[in-house]
């Protein structure tokens, strides 16, 4: 069974994996180096056990266990305020009417303004998974797993929720909006602007871009044309948002001008139709497949089951997914439509 | 005789006609009558001071005595940005450091300034083909030199001038085509000739007011920043000889350069010379090169004449000069008139 748990000291070399395996990502929250990571990890569980340390974020790092073998294959994140304490970077793209009476004359310009607006909302991060699984009922599970959690502990989170799409890359790695702006700033491509990102931090990186705004009709043709637009990989996490209730704003990455997708965390698809159910047996493994999770913090699981029955307030489900979620008989548990 | 000499009413027909010849590129002095004539007629009210001093606009005409008409005109405008706003970009440098990435990137970026406003400009020099060469260029612009030199408190102690940028022989400006062009949908030429008819603050508001990171221009745009137009090199020398310096401006439209000077640096300013006049019945050899001439005033404000006598003519309290030259002068004997170096001798 494809069980979502919190991640564990355990499953540092799993993720360690899966996330090298990713390519360069900018502004991917996920470590490649075992250091950084390991230390993510043990803040994700102080976070789940709600015992951060003074000044410290909550920072929730969730992984996705195929039961049979006790292996990782997939990973996904939320920080409960993006940024952490720091300032959130982001593009902003907007217009300015450059007008003349005298002239006759009005033009619309796009202008990209360095933002710093959605610092602490919370932000969905650092999904990855095993390439074979995207767009399977696993890679589902794993992303949609988090929005249960959020649906069970409201109060940790904002009411306004983001996520970052990875931006537009071409086959041989190369960032056509990084080329034409972030690289001139840097004078290094974005793989070691990648390497370094990840050992320092986005928010160091994003600090050493130009402060002002930036026309777009001054980028290059290819980065013009990047600009909004998710990476081909993503095309699967981009529909499961979108289904989610998140749409696109104004909101771009200032690294690779990937969307920054938003939505109102009380009308996430997910929080609105995951209801507190009361668990019961079910004699039998058919029926449809749904979304189940259960236990609050530390304890939290999330899995895929078959669901039999759904009258009033209580669920029948078969029992080996009461044991993958670690809860018996007459338990509360949430269960949303796939 | 070649006679500086204010701008007058009846040059009107001469000037249309250089203007004409002069072809694109000469913003400040469009080939058209209407605005020709409103140039005459603010320099007439300059001369004879019915304008207010930080309004004046002091057109010289270089008359070529024995045609009897203008054969080139140059400016001051004593202010500028009053009426309207001044442009400029100013080529500053953004640098982009980190230790512990061991960045340090320095990127030339063009700011938007205002920054030349309320200083006096020197331009609108024009000088017919048929009287380049032999020094004539360099009395019509140096000339000007001695006006701000006896007449400092009508003008900012810091003057410039702009230089025409680079552009091809079908009116195309490399800057432009990268900058201007993608807010303001019109061919440099086009703009240059509205700039021409005052519409240039105009199409400066249409013009981007953030910084422009030059790496994200392609390179032949950012080669002529602060480069001159080939036909411009000449007065470029001049200028630079005269002590003015690139002063890190440059034009919003084509990137050529802004010079500047103290009027007080100035090489004509510094090395002019007050002579009481003496007039010699001797006739005058004026057949000497350049560099054995000098420019002599007649210092009036109103009535500002300069022409071109030998060197040798200066003795230690006077200058001898003919009775034709202080005719053309408006002098007479034991006036005051100053002399400066037509050309720069390397002396000093």
């Amino acid at each position: 069974m494809w069980l979502v748990r919190p991640a564990q000291p355990g499953d540092l070399k799993d993720i360690l994996d899966i996330a090298g395996g990713q390519g360069p990502r900018m502004s991917s929250t996920l470590p490649k180096k075992e250091d950084a990571l390991s230390a993510k990890i043990e803040q994700s569980a102080r976070s789940f056990a709600g015992r951060n340390n003074a000044g410290e974020s909550t920072r929730l790092l969730f992984v996705l266990e195929d039961t049979g073998t006790g292996k990782v294959q997939g990973v996904s994140g939320i920080d409960a305020r993006a940024g952490n304490g720091q300032p959130f970077y982001n593009y902003r793209q907007d217009a300015l009417i450059h007008a003349s009476h005298e002239l006759g004359v009005s033009r619309r310009v796009e202008v990209l303004y360095p933002s710093h607006a959605l610092t602490d909302n919370t932000l969905l991060c650092s999904f990855a998974i095993r390439p074979a699984l995207r767009g399977t009922d696993a890679f589902e599970l794993l992303s949609r797993a988090r929005m249960l959690f959020i649906a069970a502990h409201r109060e940790l989170f904002t009411d306004h929720i983001v996520v970052e799409i990875q931006g537009v890359q071409t086959e041989t790695g190369e960032v056509p909006f990084w080329d034409s702006l972030g690289r001139h700033f840097f004078n290094m491509d974005f793989e070691t602007a990648d390497q370094y990102s990840s050992v320092l931090s986005k928010t160091f990186i994003a600090e050493l871009m130009p402060p002002n705004p930036i026309y777009v009709t001054l980028l290059s043709k290819a980065a013009r044309e990047a600009l909004g637009q998710p990476h081909q990989q993503t095309q699967a996490t981009f529909e499961l948002l979108q289904h989610e209730g998140f749409h696109r704003g104004c909101y771009l990455d200032i690294f690779d001008a990937g969307p920054v997708l938003e939505a109102r965390t009380d009308t996430l698809k997910s929080v609105v139709t995951s209801h507190p159910k009361t668990l019961h047996a079910a004699n039998t493994d058919e029926g449809e497949l749904c979304l189940i999770s259960a236990g609050e913090g530390e304890h939290f699981r999330s899995t895929l089951t078959t669901l039999t029955e759904s009258l009033g307030d209580e669920i029948k489900v078969p029992v080996k997914t009461w044991t993958c979620l670690g809860k018996s008989s007459g338990d509360e548990v949430r269960i949303t439509a796939l | 005789m070649l006679l500086i000499r204010p701008l007058q009413e009846n040059d009107l027909d001469a000037l249309y006609a250089m203007a004409q010849g002069a072809g694109k590129g000469l913003t400040t002095l469009p080939a058209d009558r209407e605005s020709l004539q409103k140039k005459i007629d603010h320099a007439r009210e300059t001369f004879n001071q019915r304008c207010a001093p930080e309004a004046g606009l002091y057109l010289f005409a270089l008359e070529d005595t024995e045609l009897g008409y203008c054969v080139g005109i140059s400016g001051i405008q004593a202010r500028v940005g009053l009426d309207e706003v001044f442009y400029n970009y100013r080529l500053s440098v953004t640098v982009n450091a980190s230790r512990e990435l061991g960045v340090h990137v320095r990127t030339p970026t063009l700011h938007l300034s205002n920054d030349m406003t309320d200083t006096t400009e020197i331009c609108s020099l024009l000088l017919s083909d048929s009287h380049r060469g032999g020094g004539t260029g360099l009395l019509l612009s140096r000339c000007r030199f001695m006006y701000l030199d006896d007449f400092r408190k009508h003008f900012s102690a810091k003057v410039f001038a702009e230089m025409r940028g680079v552009s091809d022989e079908n009116g195309h400006s490399p800057l432009w085509d990268a900058l201007g062009s993608k807010f303001f949908d019109m061919e440099f030429s086009e703009a240059d000739v509205l700039s021409g008819l005052g519409n240039k603050s105009f199409i400066a508001e249409l013009m981007p007011k953030y910084p422009i990171y030059l790496p994200m221009l392609p390179d032949a745009a950012r080669a002529v920043i602060g480069r001159v137009h080939n036909n411009t090199a000449p007065a470029l020398k001049m200028l630079r000889a005269e002590g003015f310096n690139f002063n890190g401006m440059v034009d919003i439209f084509d990137g050529g350069p802004v010079l500047e000077a103290f009027i007080h640096n100035i090489r004509t300013v510094r090395e002019g010379i007050n002579r009481h006049v003496m007039i010699s019945k001797k006739p005058l050899d004026t057949n000497v090169p350049a560099e054995e001439q000098v420019m002599i005033s007649n210092r009036s404000f109103r009535d500002f004449r300069v022409t071109t006598i030998p060197a040798a003519c200066i003795r230690p309290d006077t200058v001898n000069i003919p009775a034709e030259v202080a005719e053309a002068l408006e002098v007479e004997s034991g006036d005051l008139v100053r002399l400066a170096p037509l050309k720069e001798t390397g002396r000093r």
